[in-house]
């Protein structure tokens, strides 16, 4: 029996990326579940095949088209060609003609933006990449989080930074750690990849800032590298790649049997979100509450008293008191002892100050009054303290 | 268990209740007895609010006739029979013909209309019978049908059907409830939907079946998850004849004597909200139905709390998963019409669990 001739199908594609390699496994299950028999042609560097590429003697070709020099060589192409890519807001933006697989990088921000407002957020900002032609994506979710800014009135806050190459590496995380101080904190921040919000971790890490009591940070890609690499586990917005793939093979199937697909376009929703401590930021459900901790967080170390937190809010004592009762079940009162302890006890492991200048600077009335806090809430001496989490940076 | 009249959507002169069944949980399904309707589902989203899960009119009085079979149990055959004709023991039954030559849901006055009686109400539980008498639609038979809702403290929501006859005559119960996961913010394209189901049932431009199509290679394929939205544009002419997903899928093969056993067959997922629904039946047939024609119906506002205006809902505002048999069976040359034939002394049984869970 004669068996029939399999099509020759060339996958353009950077397999070493999570995004990349997750669009051939769609791709390949489309393969298994139709049995439809094609042999792949999957290059370990694509690009080195693309200086004459329409003379390829293939049936098919299915490529990602963020890469300029693959949209570029493969204009000219006589066999059917499906890209893949990212949305553009922009229809221009487009390759003409060629059925167009897109990952929607507007409903990816979005999600992301969704569960920062969701954890209980109120500013948000964007850490996204220098403009360069292979990270056309990068612009669009930066503008798609620009947009949903201008969109809910809230100030535009977005960060390019540096490339990630070795040489001016301290000089990059110098920059983000500027950055990320001279941000109001608590604040949300949306990297538009794993790497990149992998990288502001990093950063926030080295600067001491909390994560996600002062930045929460969602990424997108849910890389499984980009996880293991941090400390604090990385939240992040799945793309639908998978489905994706499973399209784009689809279409070319569709093509090879003689359909005319031009212009066919086919956004992709993002498949999930993966919640993990980055941006677990404790979410409120009481607006007194939330706005009573709002203040109080930013004034607690200037020696507040439960009377201007009263004031600030706007309703009475007794009323507050009790949704601070039900939404903590604690006073607010001990809501600003607590985040001065919090205060006195990150100076303690970070800074060489004395005592009596952290209680100062703490908010505490005296000396006597912290050390009575700390026996209290943490059964020993701000000395103490000092001295076991020293030796515990120590040991490690 | 709270009830509350209402005067406004009554069949006949008397009012209609409401019955608010809750979980554990803080769930609450709220029943008509309009219908046997499923009028409202408040559910938590991953951050603990509760949004309404269901479609449903803005107006109560629109449950009156029901046009779009919001929530409702649909029979005494849900789905279409062709030409709204069938032979059954050598006679030929005439029925209602409400869908061009087909008939629909029952026909214009199915059970979505009637006024159904309660008799069991506990916290969880409400027990809903109708008396469908013989020549209604034109079918044959007094057939008393109950149907039972019982909403579980792990989010699942029990639907028995049970029927008895005193004429042999075709059946086919399910539940038409719309759902949104996501609260109604949106539509359901961006819905991740996954269905066991190798093949599906082919339609012609009436929408009725013409035979077993394997999903491998179409837009119908959901054994992996799959957004709704980015589906429905796929190249394929069967989502062109019926303007988006209105189709049968196949969970099993239905035979003359069917060992009905309940097992999971489809679930949805929202990534924004974080909300799962499940389904699992004893049906042999799933109707996947894209919302195509919602456009336009005025909608309720879906946060409970709020005094929000209605909405106008758009296409696939929400979706259906109506286990179900087979469309059209009762006319199956495959010997498989007998399947869905209730004859006196014998009891016409389905159970559809549809769960409601959240997802990290």
């Amino acid at each position: 029996m004669k068996m029939p001739t399999a099509h020759r199908i060339a996958l353009l594609f950077n397999a070493n990326k999570i995004y990349d390699r997750e669009i051939i496994s769609g791709i390949a299950a489309y393969l298994r579940s139709t049995r439809v028999q094609w042999d792949l042609f999957l290059e370990e560097d694509f690009r080195c095949r693309l200086p004459g590429i329409e003379r390829w003697q293939g049936d098919g070709i299915i490529a990602d088209f963020d890469d300029p020099a693959v949209c570029e060589a493969l204009s000219r192409s006589t066999v059917p060609v499906v890209a893949v890519g990212g949305s553009y807001e922009n229809e221009a933006d487009y390759p003409p003609h060629i059925p167009y697989v897109a990952t929607d990088n507007f409903k990816l921000v979005k999600l992301a933006y969704d569960h920062l407002i969701e954890s209980g957020l109120q500013r948000f900002a964007c850490f996204s990449l220098p403009e360069a032609a292979v990270n056309r994506w990068a612009q669009e979710r930066e503008n798609a989080y620009a947009g949903l800014m201008r969109r809910d009135k809230l100030q535009v806050e977005i960060f390019r930074g540096q490339t990630t190459s070795a040489p001016s590496w301290n000089e990059a995380v110098e920059q983000q750690i500027n950055w990320l101080h001279h941000l109001p904190k608590p604040i949300g921040i949306i990297a538009v990849s794993d790497a990149r919000a992998r990288l502001l971790l990093q950063a926030c890490m080295i600067a001491g800032i909390a994560v996600p009591e002062q930045v929460a940070l969602i990424g997108i890609d849910n890389d499984p590298l980009a996880r293991m690499l941090t400390r604090v586990p990385l939240s992040s917005v799945m793309q639908g790649a998978e489905e994706m793939g499973r399209t784009a093979a689809h279409l070319l199937h569709q093509m090879l049997g003689g359909m005319r697909l031009s212009g066919t376009r086919i956004l992709v929703p993002p498949a999930g979100i993966n919640v993990l401590e980055s941006s677990r930021h404790e979410s409120l459900s009481d607006p007194y509450v939330m706005q009573a901790r709002h203040f109080i967080r930013q004034y607690a170390c200037q020696g507040i008293k439960t009377g201007q937190v009263i004031d600030y809010v706007g309703i009475s004592r007794s009323a507050l008191e009790s949704h601070f009762r039900q939404e903590l079940e604690h006073s607010i009162h001990d809501e600003i002892l607590h985040v001065k302890l919090h205060a006195a006890k990150t100076m303690l492991e970070r800074e060489s100050r004395t005592i009596a200048d952290i209680a100062i600077s703490c908010g505490f009335t005296s000396i006597q009054y912290m050390h009575a806090v700390f026996k209290r809430e943490l059964s020993c001496t701000p000395g103490e303290y000092r001295e076991r989490t020293l030796l515990g940076r120590m040991q490690h | 268990m709270k009830i509350s009249n209402n005067p406004d959507t009554g069949h006949t002169s008397s009012y209609t209740r409401r019955y608010t069944l809750r979980n554990a949980q803080g769930m609450e399904v709220v029943v008509s007895e309009q219908g046997a309707t499923l009028i409202s589902w408040l559910g938590p989203d991953r951050y603990g609010h509760l949004a309404d899960v269901l479609l449903g009119y803005a107006d109560d009085t629109a449950y009156r006739q029901n046009p779009a079979y919001f929530g409702a149990v649909v029979g005494r055959w849900a789905n279409r029979i062709a030409g709204g004709r069938f032979s059954l023991d050598g006679v030929e039954y005439r029925l209602d013909q409400n869908d061009g030559p087909n008939q629909l849901h029952g026909g214009a006055n199915g059970f979505h209309q009637a006024h159904w009686h309660t008799t069991t109400v506990t916290a969880q539980e409400v027990r809903l019978n109708y008396l469908s008498v013989a020549g209604e639609g034109g079918f044959p038979g007094n057939l008393q049908v109950q149907v039972c809702y019982r909403l579980e403290d792990d989010g699942s929501l029990y639907i028995e059907y049970e029927a008895r006859t005193d004429a042999a005559t075709p059946i086919n119960l399910t539940s038409h409830a719309y759902f949104n996961l996501n609260g109604g913010h949106t539509d359901v394209g961006d819905h991740l939907l996954s269905i066991d189901a190798d093949n599906y049932l082919r339609v012609d431009e009436h929408l009725i079946p013409q035979g077993i199509t394997s999903v491998s290679g179409t837009a119908f394929d959901f054994r992996l998850p799959a957004p709704i939205g980015a589906r429905l544009v796929w190249p394929d002419p069967q989502l062109a004849l019926a303007h988006g997903f209105d189709h049968c899928y196949c969970l099993q093969k239905p035979t003359a004597t069917d060992s009905p056993q309940l097992r999971d067959v489809a679930s949805v997922y929202d990534p924004g909200s974080g909300r799962a629904l499940s389904v699992a039946t004893t049906a042999t047939g799933l109707q996947f139905y894209s919302g195509n024609w919602l456009e336009g119906i005025q909608g309720r506002s879906h946060d409970p709390s709020a005094e929000l205006p209605p909405t106008t809902y758009s296409a696939h505002a929400g979706f259906c998963l109506e286990a179900q048999s087979w469309p059209n069976q009762i006319n199956a040359t495959d010997g498989s019409a007998e399947a869905v034939v209730l004859r006196p002394g014998a009891v016409y049984r389905q159970t559809t669990v549809y769960r409601l869970t959240v997802r990290e």
